[in-house]
């Protein structure tokens, strides 16, 4: 089974996208599509505007009005089955800064419809995969940029989902930190999510994704495994180009 | 599972808003103070101020006739003056300038004789309610020498006497201060409540609140609702304050007024225009910088309109038309009304109409310009 499917998608953020139509709108995604099978990890790459965070959105049905369809693990999206069968650590450490971790995860469980036995066995389960059991009652703004980071992961993982969706997850973090999301991702898929994971750290694709999209400019450039690409960087540079992306 | 995400936003914003200590130093310090302060500041203003303060008041007695001299001791003796003996060495025509006198009456020769009149001269800073009453007790005065008549207060009281009307009295300043700057206060939620829907927005937990198919409408409702219910705390502690604990600190009275219970809808009324205000500025404003920018400055320039900082009835006309578009003017009077007028509910309901009127505008273009993502 495809733990995600992405058909056919095309996204404008100037204006709203004419299913009919082929020109003269501004598309961040066009006829966009790809899949993920179920346990694998796999890769989004692609320079800064190609269209992996509004990608990223749809997914997680942040944005809305775009043409084309999404299933999660066979579940159409915005439906709340589909909503709900994945998980997303966004860039940004979206925390609430004031409350605690405990208080962090018991709130982003209530809007996962968790039971509250299920938010406090959930919550010691997600604060022991990412590290922060003896620091779940601390204010989450006396953390570290890796702490928060590692707490972001932990609240995506609250709710169990099939799918989970990283969004360059180390951005900022030290080594020690890095090593242990890494690690955490590994024993993840180990059991058996499947993650899909947004980066510009090469290394850190080719280390963990068994296969790889490729976006430009709101289409794909490639698809395919991981063992088909000698030197990520290299094959990036190659596809994308080597000129800045500074628009 | 709506009704428990709803609460559980509402638990998240009041723990977030009180453990900002600076939110709850705006929210609720800093009218605490000002009701505290503005209190002593305007308390010779409001109260029965001449017999409070004493008028420092120089005579100069050219005349010495026996007329001039009885007017003479009827201005020394009166309780509203307090007479000021000039060094002989000072210029009688800088008198103002030197600080020591705000009055100086010119007894003329000839006026025993009818030929030259009582001069009066002010300190150019006097305020004009002051001038009226010395003026008026001028005149008072030298009618009663001149008339030859002992007390002309007891032969006016026959003619005139005043009353208040149903059981109104004359206001304290406290009366005025606490719903002025309790309503000010309930107006500068809109500072923290705009943070916090931009600070949602921009750090990108409101993302991730619609990753868990949580409806726009109940984001928005749990946000509203604890400022709301701050709102109405914020009233009630400036209200307890106001009424018990002040008047113990700086000796002022507080009278309710006989209709308290209209203090509720009135309260209810006034944090929905606030809250809606608040709501209006976030989605107006599109950095942290421009909401407390919009917010303080529209709160202040609503507060000064309606007259929180200069009171209403000292505005000039046309300052007192401009008010009637400040919320917080309904808000103030309206509160007045309990206070001050014993109002029936009936009088408020147009005031409370209008700041319905208000909330709901602001509600409805809020809703038009929001941008949730």
């Amino acid at each position: 089974m495809k733990a995600l499917e992405v058909s056919a998608i095309s996204f404008s953020y100037h204006s709203p996208v004419d299913k009919s139509a082929t020109g003269g709108v501004d598309y961040a995604l066009r006829s966009f599509s790809m899949s993920i099978e179920e346990g694998k990890v796999h890769a989004l790459l692609g320079p800064n505007g190609a269209g992996k965070t509004t990608l990223m959105k749809i997914i997680t049905g942040v944005l809305r009005g775009y043409a084309g369809e999404v299933f999660v693990l066979g579940n159409k999206m915005p439906e709340n089955s589909a909503l709900l069968s994945l998980g997303c650590a966004p860039q940004a450490i979206s925390l609430y800064m004031p409350l605690t971790a405990r208080e962090n995860l018991h709130f982003f469980g209530v809007m996962a419809n968790l039971s509250e036995e299920q938010i406090t066995q959930r919550s010691v389960d997600v604060l022991a995969q990412t590290g922060l059991t003896d620091h779940a009652d601390k204010l989450i703004s006396t953390y570290s940029g890796g702490m928060q980071r590692r707490l972001n992961l932990a609240v995506a993982l609250l709710h169990s989902p099939k799918l989970l969706l990283l969004d360059e997850p180390t951005v900022g973090v030290d080594p020690q930190s890095r090593n242990h999301i890494y690690e955490t991702m590994k024993n993840l898929n180990a059991s058996g999510m499947t993650i899909l994971l947004s980066t510009h750290i090469m290394e850190e694709a080719a280390r963990l994704c068994s296969s790889v999209t490729l976006l430009d400019g709101g289409k794909i450039v490639f698809d395919g495994a991981m063992s088909a690409i000698d030197n990520l960087e290299k094959f990036f540079l190659e596809k994308t180009g080597r000129g800045l992306r500074d628009d | 599972m709506i009704r428990r995400q709803l609460v559980e936003i509402v638990k998240k914003e009041m723990l977030v808003m009180l453990r900002d200590k600076q939110t709850i130093l705006l929210l609720f310090f800093m009218p605490l103070a000002l009701i505290f302060f503005m209190t002593l500041a305007f308390k010779g203003v409001y109260a029965d101020k001449i017999y409070e303060k004493q008028i420092p008041l120089v005579i100069e007695n050219e005349s010495q006739s026996p007329k001039a001299n009885l007017l003479e001791q009827k201005i020394q003796s009166n309780k509203m003056i307090k007479i000021v003996e000039l060094p002989p060495d000072m210029d009688k025509d800088r008198i103002f300038e030197y600080g020591k006198a705000q009055v100086l009456v010119v007894i003329p020769k000839g006026f025993e004789e009818g030929t030259r009149p009582v001069e009066i001269y002010f300190d150019p800073v006097f305020d004009t309610g002051y001038k009226v009453a010395v003026r008026s007790l001028m005149t008072s005065l030298t009618v009663e020498v001149v008339m030859g008549i002992d007390n002309i207060e007891a032969v006016v009281s026959g003619l005139i006497t005043e009353k208040t009307k149903r059981d109104m009295i004359v206001p304290s300043p406290l009366q005025l201060t606490v719903p002025a700057y309790a309503i000010f206060a309930m107006f500068f939620i809109a500072i923290p409540m705009s943070i916090g829907f931009l600070k949602e927005k921009n750090e990108g937990t409101l993302q991730r609140l619609f990753t868990y198919s949580v409806s726009p409408s109940v984001i928005a409702l749990g946000k509203i609702i604890p400022y709301y219910v701050i709102n109405i705390i914020q009233f009630v502690l400036m209200l307890f304050f106001g009424a018990f604990i002040a008047p113990l600190i700086i000796n002022t009275p507080f009278q309710m007024g006989t209709h308290v219970w209209h203090l509720i809808p009135i309260t209810l009324v006034v944090a929905a225009a606030t809250t809606g205000f608040g709501v209006l500025i976030a989605t107006l404003a599109k950095t942290l910088e421009q909401t407390s920018t919009l917010a303080a400055t529209g709160a202040i320039l609503m507060g000064v309109l309606g007259g929180i900082m200069v009171p209403h009835f000292i505005m000039s006309h046309t300052m007192q038309k401009l008010a009637m578009i400040s919320p917080i003017y309904w808000a103030h009077q309206s509160y007045l009304d309990v206070f001050l007028r014993n109002a029936e509910f009936s009088t408020i309901l147009p005031k409370l109409a209008i700041l319905a009127i208000f909330a709901l505008a602001c509600f409805f273009i809020a809703g038009r310009r929001i941008k949730w993502m």
